[in-house]
C-alpha cells in the first residue's frame, strides 16, 4: 500500500527543493545584512568540492566531510567577507560574482584534484550510506513494504527534511534575537547601527560567514545527492538563481526566502512545458518584481498580518524583528 | 569633566571646518552649541563620536582620550547621540528601535540565541523592559508597536533620543532636536531634556532654536566659521556683540565706523 504512493522521483524533485531552501536561508542571512552577494554559487561549489574530495581521496565519512566542508567555507566566508566590508551594494556584488568565477575556473584548472571540466563522480551518495547503514542495523525496505529505490529515496528525503528545519530554527531564533536585531539595523542604516554602538565589522563578517557557511553545506549535500558535480553546476546562473529566491520570495523575512526556494524550485516540474524557458521567466520575474513588489512576495507586514490571524501561543512572549507582541 | 575638546581642528581639504575649538562640558549641566549654518557644529559631534577623526587635538572623555576608537566603541564608553536629520531604523517597530540602541549594553553570543540558554531569556526580559521604561519616559509607550517610519515627526525626533538613551549614555548628543517641530512639540522636547538631566545624564545640545537653548542651557558655546566665538550663560550670550554680528550680520555704519 504505502509502496504504491511513494514516486521515488518526487521525493528526489522534493529533496532537491530542501536543498534550494538552505540556499535560500543562506542568501536570506547575508542579504539581511544589506550586503549583495552573487558568490554563493563559488560557496557552493568549494563545500560540494571539499566534501567531494574528502571522501573520495581519502576515505572520509560521508557526515564528517560534510562538516568540514561547511567549516572550510566559513573561514572561506569570512575570508572573504574582511575585504568585501569596504564593499556596498552593487560593487560588491560584482566583486563576489569576480570570486564565483574565479573559484570556478580554479576547480576547471585544478586538474590533479578537481579532475577538470570533467568532474567528480563516484561521490558516496546519501542515500546509499543511509541505506548501508539502515541494513547493518538490521532495517530492511521490505520491512515498510517499499522497494530499495524507493526506501532510499524517502530516507534521504527525511533526514533533508530534518536537516532543513534545523536550519531554518536556528536561523528564526538569531533572527529574534539581539543578533538579529542588529542585523536588521545594519540592513537599514549602517552608520546610525554603527553610532548606536552596534560593531557593523563584525556582524557584517558574521552574516556574510554564515551565508557562506551554509551555502558549503548546501553544496556538500548536493554532491552526495547527486553523486557528481563539476564546475559548470556552479556557474554565474546558480548564482543568480540563489539570489531570486529571496528576492523573489522575498528578503524581509526568512519565510519569504523559503517560499521563493520552493516556488522557483517546484514551478518547471509542475510546467513540463517551460523548462527551456525558465531562465526567461526568471529574468522577466526580476524586472516585474522590482517594478512592482521590490520587497518580494512575501513581507515582514504580510507575515503581520499572517500572525495576528494566528491563535496566540500559550501566553510565550516573542520579541525580536519583525515579530509584535499585542500589548 | 565629563568631556573636554582641546584644540580640535578639522579641515575636509581645502575647507577649515574647524579651528582650534577647546571646550568642556562639565558633569549634569546643558549645554548648547549654536551658530549660523555650517559653522562646524554638526561636523564637532561627528569628531565626538569618532565618525571621522580631527586633523590635530584631542577630545577625552572623563579624562580618558578618545583617540582610535570606532563609532561603536565611543557608544560603548557612554556617549551616544542623535542625528539632525532623522535616522531611525524605519522598518522596525518603535520598541525595536529602542532595544538596537541597548544592543551595546548586552552579551549574549549566536549560540546563546539560538539555544536561549536562561541568561539570554533574561537578558532579553530585561532589554524589554529597559525599553518600555525609556519610551515611558519620552513618551511613546502608546506606541510601542507602530513601525517607526509611520511615526509623526516630532514622534520620530523623540524616538531618536529614546534611542539613544537605551544605549545608557553618561553623555547624550542631541543634533538639532526641535528642527521642523511645532510650539507644542518643542514645549514636550524641553520638558524631556529636563528630564533626561535629571536623569544624571549629562546633555550637549546643537540647536537653532535660541527660545528653547535660552530656555533649557546652563551654559551656550558659539561657533562661527570654525571658531568659538563665544562661551557663557544664554543672558551674556544674547548681550554678546560678536554673536549678535554672527547671527544677523553687520551694520553698515558699524562697519564705516
Amino acid at each position: 500500500m504505502l509502496g504504491e504512493l511513494i514516486n521515488p522521483y518526487y521525493l528526489q524533485v522534493s529533496s532537491f527543493i530542501l536543498i534550494n531552501i538552505i540556499l535560500a536561508v543562506s542568501i536570506y542571512i547575508t542579504l539581511g545584512t544589506g550586503q549583495l552577494s552573487l558568490g554563493h554559487a563559488g560557496f557552493m561549489s568549494i563545500g560540494a568540492y571539499t566534501t567531494a574530495i574528502l571522501t573520495l581521496n581519502y576515505n572520509m565519512p560521508l557526515v564528517l566531510g560534510v562538516i568540514i566542508a561547511a567549516i572550510v567555507t566559513g573561514i572561506v566566508g569570512t575570508l572573504i567577507g574582511i575585504p568585501a566590508l569596504r564593499l556596498q551594494g552593487v560593487y560588491l556584488a560584482i566583486a563576489t560574482l569576480g570570486f564565483g568565477e574565479v573559484v570556478r575556473v580554479l576547480f576547471i584548472n585544478w586538474d590533479g584534484l578537481t579532475n577538470g571540466a570533467i568532474g567528480l563522480s563516484g561521490i558516496p551518495h546519501l542515500g546509499r550510506e543511509i541505506f548501508n547503514l539502515s541494513k547493518s542495523m538490521g532495517i530492511e525496505p521490505d520491512m515498510f513494504g517499499l522497494k530499495n529505490n524507493q526506501f532510499i529515496s524517502l530516507a534521504v528525503f527525511f533526514v533533508l527534511l530534518i536537516i532543513t528545519i534545523s536550519v531554518i530554527w536556528f536561523f528564526v531564533r538569531q533572527n529574534n534575537s539581539r543578533i538579529g536585531r542588529a542585523f536588521s539595523a545594519i540592513k537599514m542604516d549602517e552608520e546610525a547601527s554603527e553610532a548606536m554602538g552596534i560593531n557593523i565589522t563584525y556582524y557584517k563578517v558574521l552574516a556574510f560567514g554564515q551565508g557562506a557557511m551554509l551555502a558549503g553545506f548546501a553544496g556538500a549535500l548536493y554532491a552526495h545527492l547527486m553523486a557528481y558535480i563539476s564546475p559548470s553546476d556552479f556557474d554565474y546562473h546558480r548564482a543568480v538563481e540563489i539570489l531570486i529566491f529571496s528576492i523573489f520570495g522575498g528578503s524581509e523575512v526568512i519565510w519569504g526566502s523559503i517560499f521563493g526556494a520552493v516556488f522557483l524550485s517546484a514551478m518547471p516540474e509542475f510546467l513540463r512545458f517551460i523548462n527551456e524557458y525558465r531562465f526567461m521567466i526568471y529574468g522577466a520575474l526580476l524586472v516585474l518584481m522590482m517594478a512592482f513588489r521590490p520587497q518580494g512576495i512575501i513581507d515582514v507586514n504580510m507575515m503581520n498580518r499572517f500572525k495576528r490571524l494566528m491563535p496566540k501561543k500559550r501566553g510565550e512572549k516573542k520579541h525580536g524583528t519583525g515579530n509584535k507582541e499585542d500589548q | 569633566m565629563v568631556l573636554e575638546i582641546k584644540k580640535i581642528s578639522k579641515n575636509f581639504g581645502g575647507i577649515q571646518a574647524l579651528t582650534d575649538v577647546s571646550f568642556s562640558v562639565e558633569e549634569g549641566e546643558i549645554l548648547g552649541l549654536i551658530g549660523p549654518n555650517g559653522a562646524g557644529k554638526t561636523t564637532m559631534f561627528n569628531m565626538i563620536t569618532a565618525m571621522y577623526p580631527p586633523s590635530s587635538g584631542v577630545i577625552s572623555f572623563v579624562g580618558n582620550p578618545l583617540s582610535n576608537l570606532k563609532p561603536h566603541q565611543i557608544t560603548e564608553k557612554g556617549i551616544c547621540r542623535t542625528f539632525q536629520n532623522i535616522r531611525l531604523f524605519s522598518d522596525l517597530t518603535v520598541r525595536e528601535n529602542v532595544m538596537v540602541g541597548n544592543h551595546c549594553r548586552l552579551k549574549t553570543n549566536v549560540m546563546q540565541s539560538v539555544l536561549r540558554t536562561k541568561a539570554q531569556k533574561a537578558e532579553e526580559a530585561r532589554v524589554l523592559a529597559t525599553s518600555d521604561e525609556i519610551l515611558e519616559v519620552v513618551g511613546l509607550a502608546n506606541d510601542k508597536e507602530t513601525i517607526a517610519k509611520n511615526l509623526s515627526y516630532g514622534a520620530q525626533r523623540r524616538l531618536e533620543i529614546a534611542r539613544a538613551l537605551a544605549s545608557r549614555p553618561k553623555l547624550i548628543l542631541l543634533d538639532e532636536p526641535a528642527a521642523g517641530m511645532n510650539e507644542k512639540e518643542t514645549n514636550d522636547l524641553f520638558n524631556l531634556i529636563k528630564k533626561i538631566q535629571t536623569l544624571n545624564i549629562t546633555v550637549l545640545l546643537i540647536e537653532h532654536d535660541m527660545p528653547l537653548v535660552m530656555r533649557v542651557c546652563s551654559r551656550i558655546i558659539v561657533l562661527n566659521f570654525g571658531k568659538k566665538i563665544a562661551e557663557g550663560t544664554p543672558s551674556s550670550i544674547q548681550n554678546n556683540k560678536e554673536v549678535i554680528e554672527a547671527y544677523l550680520g553687520v551694520e553698515e555704519e558699524d562697519e564705516l565706523a
